[in-house]
């Protein structure tokens, strides 16, 4: 369970752009990447690691916020992760931007195996005030 | 292996891709990793009180996986797995029972230093016509998938 008591209320203003998070490692199981490319519907998936969100996934440790939308996300493919190798993910605040009076925050995330092999990079904006979507596109 | 034995020229056509959303789709990606937790991704609720909608919505990342499944079946694994890059901004929720039929056109070519960047430009629509998403992908082709300079 997450302790939620020691996380940090998000500052936006003070959010530091270039803040590197601990880095997070897991090992990629069969089962993940199988039920991956079940979801997404295809057999030859090769990036189970798009679902792990690790980009987000230590700023979310640290931080409390009210959600999140994803605005945009770009996903740079270098080697198809291999089933059974641990991966370990470095992520920073990459940029903070206002956007017609909302607050965006991008991350990115680096993610590499445990032979060195680089695996990945995924840069996402994510609008915090996720009401938005139901105000603008209603239920 | 994909298409890339054809010429590749600007204002090629990607052949379309489409994809059926269903909650069990979604539930999968979500729980593929270890998300088990409700989310605005797998629980009405929450999703009415995150985002204020009266359902769940998909990931957009569900969204950047088929752009990049589409542009993989059409530069070929070997290519887009090694340099293959989407850029996708997600427009509209996409939500469990809609058809998403991704499409893209080859936009520009340029010479890099182990081979060609070609870049696609991506669109994502529902069954309403509705545009859920709009982007750009790339990869590094060799030269010789390029028609001859004169």
């Amino acid at each position: 369970m997450e302790q939620t008591d020691k996380k940090i209320p998000l500052d936006w203003d003070a959010l530091e752009v270039g803040e590197t998070f601990e880095k997070f490692e897991y090992v990629l199981t069969q089962e993940m990447i199988d039920g991956y490319r079940e979801g997404v519907m295809d057999p030859e998936a090769s990036f189970p690691t798009i679902s792990h969100k690790v980009d987000v996934r230590q700023y979310n440790a640290k931080y409390t916020d009210d959600g999140s939308v994803n605005a945009r996300c770009a996903f740079h493919c270098y080697n198809p992760p291999v089933a059974g190798k641990k991966l370990t993910v470095t992520a920073w605040i990459a940029d903070k931007y206002l956007r017609r009076g909302k607050n965006y925050i991008v991350t990115e995330a680096v993610s590499v195996d445990e032979d060195g092999r680089l695996i990945d990079r995924v840069i996402t904006h994510e609008l915090k005030q996720p009401s938005e979507v139901g105000k603008k596109w209603g239920g | 292996m994909g298409e890339q034995l054809r010429n590749i020229q600007i204002d090629d056509d990607i052949t379309p891709l489409v994809k059926e959303m269903s909650q069990e789709s979604i539930n999968l990606f979500e729980g593929s990793a270890g998300q088990t937790g409700p989310s605005q991704f797998t629980d009405e609720h929450a999703a009415r009180e995150t985002l204020g909608t009266e359902g769940t919505v998909a990931s957009g990342r569900m969204s950047l996986t088929f752009a990049i499944e589409m542009l993989r079946k059409y530069f070929g694994s070997d290519v887009f797995n090694h340099t293959g890059v989407v850029d996708l901004r997600f427009l509209r929720p996409v939500r469990p029972g809609d058809t998403i039929t991704f499409s893209g056109k080859v936009s520009e070519m340029s010479r890099e230093a182990n081979g060609s960047k070609v870049t696609v430009d991506i669109q994502a629509q529902n069954q309403k016509g509705d545009t859920t998403g709009v982007g750009k992908g790339s990869a590094i082709v060799p030269n010789a998938f390029l028609p001859a300079e004169d």
